[in-house]
């Protein structure tokens, strides 16, 4: 799915992201461990393309992203609030990215039936813009609309960060559903390290922008993860 | 307290992102203040052999005493366009051991700094010292002084409450500009007529100082009637926005135009419901009026059509280029949202050109009832349309690619130079500087009509072009993209 080649990225001298050789198959699950500063965003930022590596590349599916722009048809992100379209109530954000997806508004109405409990009242008819929604909320329109695509690969950044206990295990179940089901590529960060060993098969530790560790999740991950962040 | 406040005030004038970042602009928006009040004192000192030469033969303190309602009359309007109301800098002490009738002084005193209040004491006030001082005496002078500073209170603070008041009830928007009109019909067709109170109630001054007192009872009045509403109404939340709630809304005649419809659809919305952008429509009213500037018969008779061409992509692009001049940069807090959405890039350039030429065809549809001033303004303005929509345009997108400031939308339009870059400066100039030089060559050797005609047939060949346009606008833009993306970041 995703090939990373000899990727780097400085800033101000300093190294944002220097990753060698990454291989990501199709309907892996990848959690991204790390403190702040690792470089996690910005690695996700590469991916998408919003910033210029200084040096290597990344493909997906085999082509270059930077050559062209097919992988925007089946991968599906949600960084922070800046994918957002502040001034567009959420209905109007769903039907926009719908269209952008060829859902047609029934479409989009059926599929946000799925989330009434994850949206909790607060979101749908809240007669608001999004950019006056509380930052949790703010996330769980940014995630609905990425599902709503129906990618092949999905990146969230921090998804559990601001959401309360009960949308994180929904959501949890949510990420369980769409890598079993639907076999879909998966990549996620977070500084919990409970819910990433448990949604995530594969766990990548970044430092100073580059992978220190690679592991499939096993029992013991979370106490490796848990001893690795001991201060 | 309260200037403990106000210092802060000036702090977060000098420390804002902005300030510092481009001195030249800094500069240049001084001089152009600078520019402004020396204009506005010369004109002050000037008043006498102003109206000695405009109306001659008359009393000159009559003539001026007629003329000051009349100032304050527009001084109300520019207000209600211009004046900002400082509510958000009260948000940080609300949760503080301040009480509230020192944060509600502290918001008057701090909406009192603006170049509108300035403005009516440049221009008056150095007349009612050498004009009525010599004539009338000391004190008709300053009671004269202090009646001018009274109204400039008055309108200052009424606006305020308006201003307030039209963001919770739209209705009194309307109201507002309902009197207004109401009072230019009345005047104008001789129902009452402004001057003349204006001059009976000043010359009533002149005659009896203590009138005064009635000028600044009004201003207390409006004062206190200001602070009343502040005191029982300082919530930010309800202050700030309308608590009607949002609706959803679409454009459904342009969805048949696919996803670029879409786009469009968006950009619409971002016009209307962000208080920059929509400033800049309001303001956008009053370019289509410039034509009662540029349009001279003179220039028809002496057949000079340049001005009159200018004046045509002036009124035609004028939206256009205001909104254009930050066409990405609009969209910059979402910018990476918008490039990692399915979005083809050529389709995304595409929506922009369109959406430009809409803009440039309303303003042209709008502005062509100038024909009844003469109706060779139509061809000239429909050459100056094709000349925006056609090559304009095109300009417009390139040097959006080439601008990396971010702006936020939340900010009022004027005197805001927020995303203002180099690239803006020029780009303002060039449109009109290539608009002419089109028109020039032929223009001067052969005919002004041929001149017009070249600018139109060049105009309508480059927009018949645009796919071709478009895929080098595609290009440039992939080249810049991420320098974009990274500008529009940094905050």
């Amino acid at each position: 799915m995703l090939t990373v080649n000899n990727i780097g990225k400085v800033y101000n001298g300093k190294i944002a992201v220097d990753i060698n050789e990454l291989h990501i198959q199709q309907g892996e699950i990848i959690g991204l461990a790390g403190n702040n500063g690792a470089g996690k965003t910005t690695f996700f930022r590469l991916i998408l393309d919003l910033i210029r590596a200084d040096r290597g590349e990344i493909l997906s599916k085999e082509k270059s992203i930077t050559q062209n722009e097919e992988w925007k048809q089946y991968t599906a992100a949600y960084l922070d609030e800046g994918f957002l379209i502040n001034y567009l109530t959420p209905e109007e954000y769903f039907y926009f990215v719908g269209k952008l997806n060829n859902l047609s508004k029934a479409d989009v109405d059926e599929y946000l039936q799925g989330f009434t409990s994850f949206f909790d009242g607060a979101i749908l008819k809240s007669g608001k813009y999004l950019r006056d929604l509380s930052k949790g909320n703010q996330f769980k329109v940014g995630i609905a609309a990425c599902m709503l695509q129906n990618p092949e690969l999905l990146i969230l950044d921090e998804p559990f960060a601001n959401l309360d206990p009960s949308s994180q295990s929904r959501l949890i179940q949510m990420l369980r559903e769409l890598h079993e089901k639907r076999r879909m590529t998966i990549l996620i960060s977070s500084h919990d390290l409970n819910h990433i060993t448990d949604v995530c098969k594969r766990i990548l530790v970044m430092e100073k922008g580059r992978i220190i560790n690679d592991m499939q999740t096993s029992e013991d991950t979370l106490h490796e993860l848990e001893a690795y962040f001991k201060v | 307290m309260i200037s403990l406040l106000l210092s802060h005030q000036w702090k977060a004038f000098w420390r804002s992102r902005n300030a510092g970042k481009s001195v030249a602009i800094q500069i240049f928006m001084g001089f152009l203040m600078l520019y402004l009040l020396a204009s506005a004192l010369l004109v002050g000192f000037a008043v006498k052999a102003i109206i000695k030469n405009v109306v001659p033969g008359q009393d000159v303190v009559i003539v001026f005493c007629g003329f000051v309602l009349y100032y304050f009359a527009f001084d109300i309007l520019m207000r209600f366009m211009l004046q900002e109301l400082p509510t958000i800098a009260v948000q940080p002490y609300l949760a503080h051991n301040i009480k509230r009738k020192q944060l509600v002084h502290f918001l008057n005193w701090r909406s009192l700094f603006t170049f509108l209040n300035v403005l009516p004491l440049i221009l008056f006030i150095p007349f009612s010292i050498t004009g009525i001082g010599k004539a009338y005496g000391a004190s008709v002078a300053i009671g004269f002084v202090v009646s001018i500073i009274s109204l400039c209170i008055f309108n200052h603070f009424l606006i305020l409450y308006v201003k307030r008041k039209t963001v919770i009830s739209a209705w009194w928007m309307v109201g507002f500009f309902v009197t207004v009109v109401l009072f230019m019909l009345g005047d104008y067709f001789g129902i009452f007529s402004l001057q003349k109170v204006s001059a009976f109630l000043f010359t009533a001054i002149l005659h009896n100082a203590w009138l005064c007192l009635v000028a600044i009872a009004l201003a207390a009045a409006a004062f206190i009637n200001n602070s009343r509403f502040l005191y029982n109404n300082l919530y930010i939340e309800e202050m700030t926005k309308s608590s009607k709630a949002k609706t959803s809304s679409e454009f459904s005649w342009l969805q048949r135009f696919g996803n670029i419809g879409d786009m469009i659809a968006v950009d619409l919305k971002l016009i209307l419901r962000n208080k920059r952008p929509r400033s800049l429509l309001m303001l956008s009213v009053f370019f289509l009026a410039y034509g009662f500037i540029f349009y001279k018969q003179t220039y028809f008779e002496k057949n000079m059509l340049g001005m009159i061409l200018m004046g045509g992509i002036f009124i035609t692009g004028m939206f256009m280029a205001s909104f254009g001049q930050f066409l990405f940069a609009w969209q910059s807090v979402h910018f990476d949202g918008v490039m990692a959405s399915n979005i083809n890039i050529k389709t995304f350039i595409k929506s922009k050109f369109y959406l430009l030429v809409a803009f440039s065809t309303i303003a042209m549809l709008v502005s062509l009832p100038y024909g009844f001033i003469n109706w060779r303004i139509i061809p000239v303005q429909i050459a100056a349309y094709f000349f925006n929509v056609g090559i304009h345009s095109i300009m417009c997108i390139y040097f959006a690619t080439r601008s990396y400031k971010g702006l936020d939308l939340g900010k009022a339009a004027t005197f805001n130079y927020q995303g203002t870059g180099s690239a803006q400066w020029l780009y303002s100039l060039a449109i009109f500087l290539v608009g002419i030089v089109l028109y020039l060559p032929l223009g001067l050797l052969v005919n002004p009509w041929a001149g017009i005609i070249a600018v139109g047939l060049l105009g309508l060949i480059s927009f018949l072009l645009q796919d071709w346009w478009i895929d080098i606008l595609t290009k440039q833009f992939m080249l810049r993209k991420y320098k974009i993306l990274e500008g529009f970041r940094e905050k």
